[in-house]
């Protein structure tokens, strides 16, 4: 069941070491704020009175995907001394959009002088001039024979599912499988949990393990891929960073 | 001639013509490219079912900005038993019928008015099966066509639930609640959503049927899986490939076979299947045609040999296709030097249009503005909201269409943004659109702008693929002949350019001045 709720999840928590803030990495749950520049605007987020910077908003393939106004962000990352925005910057930083709707999340600050990147974007808010946050990038190869037992890993923001990110995984896996003439997939599903940076323990809802090997499933046939399906999912929630949301395709030539 | 974007809805056909210094342009235009053309007469002509006559390879029509060329690359088009233009069904239409050449292969509603005033409501455009609100009201009056009168609107039939590719239904993500039906159908015993077919009618505006070289095209973004979404594309049934999805407005059918064949059967009421010749004329005849401004009446012809690249049926033809448009190599709508300065025989209302054109392309390109809670672009990792302009999501080169499979929700259908007629003691007239409750289930993620309640009034790409998040998105239409077929957006609720241009102001919050609205208006209205 995909319904969540941050508040109910947190019920549940059993408040424990700030193991993760003691290693400087910090965990938590805000609203984000967009702060305009004249050029492209910054995405900052408030926590324990500081203003940290996630990032700017650049384009589809980049490696930062700016968060939604109107939904809270689940922010995991490590501070550094740097300073963008009049912010402290997070990086390496992972942001979550909180799927629930958060309407008092609205905030965005007009560009005022003293506040800019201090860079050029590698994007600008119009066309590219040539130049664009990404490359998309050349096709691998073809792959060749000998064919050998291959491994390949979709990763997920907290409770999320298949996205605009997840085929840049699907497709060399799907390429791999149709190559090799797969005669097995093993799809196996986790569910993760982060621990906050004030003790909490924020965990994806029970279930989603099975649901993204289902709907990772779903997406190859659909694909056209006409093979054995083998689904695993386990429903505890491993408790850890962003690696522990995901799911591992295990490609049996 | 056209002194801002509006598309003078209103003024007589006659009045829409500009006879003037245009034509002499647009024949010495013609003449130097070494083609023939049909007359650009007075009125726009009429292609009825079975006409007979030749397409030229050059035909040029009037509207209300100037004239429309429609430009067969493969030379005249001999029509007679041409499927594309015999009535080839059982209720007298052709695929002419709704793809009229002069309302750039589209059909305008000024002309769909005109075909009820002429033929007293007899054309086959008027037929029952999707030409009148429902099939069960009375043919002869006008109140049983008001959509398709006053919007320009064709009614299309959707089973519910959904169907999946294996044509068996599967559970979608939502429910769906009628809660209000002016043309009576989604309430009909036999042709509603409890009827023992459940059915959905929804109400659509006629796609172009020109340049569809970039509308079908294999290129940039076209892969296994949509890029915006991450499910898999749908895929050519006999090649197996997967392909672009920006054909109709939600994606059901993605081929030009399989839209000829589904339109075949629900529009012209055609029983069976097209013939394998058949079908291979008509794809071949779509993929062939262009359609573009070919002049803005005495703003000046559109089409000189030097012209703007981007103009013109001719820089269609030979333009890249399927590519995303920067502003360096390749500019979504590239215009070049050529009329950067005067020449030496422009007049002054030629430069004035001139002037404003480009501006309106600048601000097209580079005018930015806060583009919020769009679902399937502000979900695609650019941020809500993003500050990006025009050409963002209208990107493809030569076209303004979406490169990537292009179905988006900007608020055209869905509350609160769609357009609605008030509601107040003193006002009396009522709303034409139906309105569908939308009730995203618990077992789904809520839709990220909208919740889990939505109002629309037409679900667009959710009817076929179920998803919450899809509700309301409906597939980009590509920018080119705007000018000859007025209304625009799906459901027709932009009676003229300057109305699709105040909606977007509305919606994001633009505040475009007037002379912008002015300049962006004859750009558009130029493609």
């Amino acid at each position: 069941m995909r319904m969540f709720s941050v508040s109910a999840v947190l019920a549940l928590l059993a408040a424990g070491p700030l193991q993760a803030e003691e290693q400087g990495r910090l965990a938590f749950v805000a609203c984000p704020i967009v702060q305009d520049t004249p050029t492209v605007p910054c995405w900052l987020v408030e926590y324990q009175g500081k203003t940290y910077y996630m990032g700017i908003q650049t384009d589809v393939s980049a490696p930062f995907n700016p968060p939604s106004l109107g939904h809270k962000v689940l922010v995991e990352g490590t501070p550094t001394d740097r300073e963008i925005c009049g912010a402290q910057v997070i990086e390496p930083i992972r942001i979550s959009i909180i799927p629930e709707l958060s309407p008092e999340c609205d905030e965005l600050r007009m560009a005022r002088p003293g506040v800019d990147l201090g860079f050029d974007p590698p994007r600008p808010p119009g066309p590219s001039r040539g130049r664009l946050a990404f490359d998309y990038l050349d096709p691998p190869p073809v792959p060749q024979a000998p064919f050998a037992v291959r491994n390949f890993t979709v990763d997920y923001d907290f409770e999320g599912m298949v996205g605009f990110r997840t085929p840049r995984i699907l497709q060399p896996a799907l390429e791999y499988a149709q190559q090799s003439k797969a005669s097995r997939l093993e799809v196996t599903g986790f569910r993760g949990a982060t621990r906050l940076s004030d003790g909490k323990l924020l965990e994806e809802h029970a279930g989603i393990a099975r649901e993204r090997a289902e709907e990772i499933v779903r997406m190859f046939r659909g694909a056209g891929l006409d093979t054995e399906f083998v689904i695993r999912a386990g429903d505890e929630a491993i408790e850890g960073g962003p690696e522990n949301r995901k799911v591992d395709i295990r490609i049996v030539p | 001639m056209q002194q801002n974007g509006e598309a003078n809805a209103n003024t007589g056909r006659a009045g829409r013509v500009v006879l003037t210094a245009a034509l002499a342009l647009l024949a010495i235009s013609v003449a130097t490219s070494g083609r023939t053309q049909e007359h650009a007469g007075e009125k726009p002509r009429w292609w009825s079912p079975g006409d007979g006559a030749t397409l030229p390879e050059l035909a040029v029509y009037p509207n209300a900005s100037g004239h429309l060329g429609i430009l067969n690359a493969g030379g005249p088009v001999d029509t007679r038993g041409h499927p594309f233009f015999e009535p080839i069904g059982t209720n007298g239409r052709a695929c002419v019928s709704c793809h009229q050449p002069s309302d750039g292969m589209s059909l305008s509603v000024q002309s769909i008015r005109e075909r009820w005033e002429e033929t007293q409501g007899a054309d086959p455009i008027f037929a029952m099966v999707d030409g009148a609100n429902c099939p069960n009201l009375p043919k002869d009056d006008p109140a049983s066509h008001s959509l398709l009168l006053r919007r320009g609107l064709f009614r299309i039939a959707i089973p519910w639930p959904p169907r999946g590719a294996d044509g068996k239904p599967f559970e979608p993500e939502f429910d769906i609640e009628v809660v209000r039906d002016p043309g009576g159908c989604n309430t009909d015993p036999v042709y509603g959503l409890n009827s023992p077919n459940p059915t959905i009618s929804v109400y659509r505006r006629p796609r172009v049927v020109a340049n569809m070289e970039y509308v079908v095209h294999q290129n940039f973004g076209v892969s296994p899986f949509v890029g915006k979404t991450g499910e898999p594309a749908l895929r050519d049934p006999e090649t197996g490939k997967p392909l672009n999805m920006n054909m109709m407005a939600d994606a059901r059918v993605v081929t030009l076979k399989s839209q000829m064949n589904d339109a075949a059967r629900s529009h012209l009421e055609f029983a069976g299947r097209l013939t394998p010749q058949q079908v291979a004329r008509i794809e071949a005849f779509e993929r062939q045609v262009y359609a573009a401004q070919v002049d803005m009446g005495a703003g000046g012809s559109l089409v000189e040999q030097d012209g703007p690249p981007g103009l013109g049926p001719y820089n269609l033809l030979h333009g890249a296709r399927g590519v995303l448009g920067n502003n360096t190599t390749r500019w979504v709508i590239p215009m070049g030097d050529a009329w950067q300065s005067a020449k030496p025989d422009e007049t002054a209302e030629t430069r004035r249009m001139r002037e404003s054109i480009l501006r309106g392309q600048q601000i097209f390109h580079f005018r930015t503005f806060w583009i919020r809670d769009s679902m399937h672009l502000n979900t695609v990792g650019l941020g809500n909201p993003t500050k990006r302009t025009c050409a963002t999501c209208h990107g493809m080169h030569m076209t303004g269409l979406d490169t990537v499979n292009g179905w988006m929700d900007i608020g055209t259908t869905n509350l609160p943004w769609a357009k609605e007629a008030p509601r107040n003691p003193w006002q009396t007239e009522d709303e034409l659109m139906p309105l569908f409750k939308i009730t995203c289930r618990r077992s789904a993620h809520p839709h990220p702008y909208l919740g889990r309640v939505i109002y629309t009034q037409d679900p667009g790409r959710a009817l076929i693929s179920g998803r919450c998040n899809d509700v309301g998105t409906i597939v980009m239409q590509q920018f080119r002949g705007l000018a000859a077929r007025a209304p625009y957006f799906s459901n027709g609720s932009a009676g003229s350019i300057r109305e699709l241009i105040d909606f977007y102001d509305r919606r994001y919050n633009i505040q475009y001045s007037d002379q912008e609205k002015i300049d962006l208006g004859n750009f558009l209205a130029a493609l």
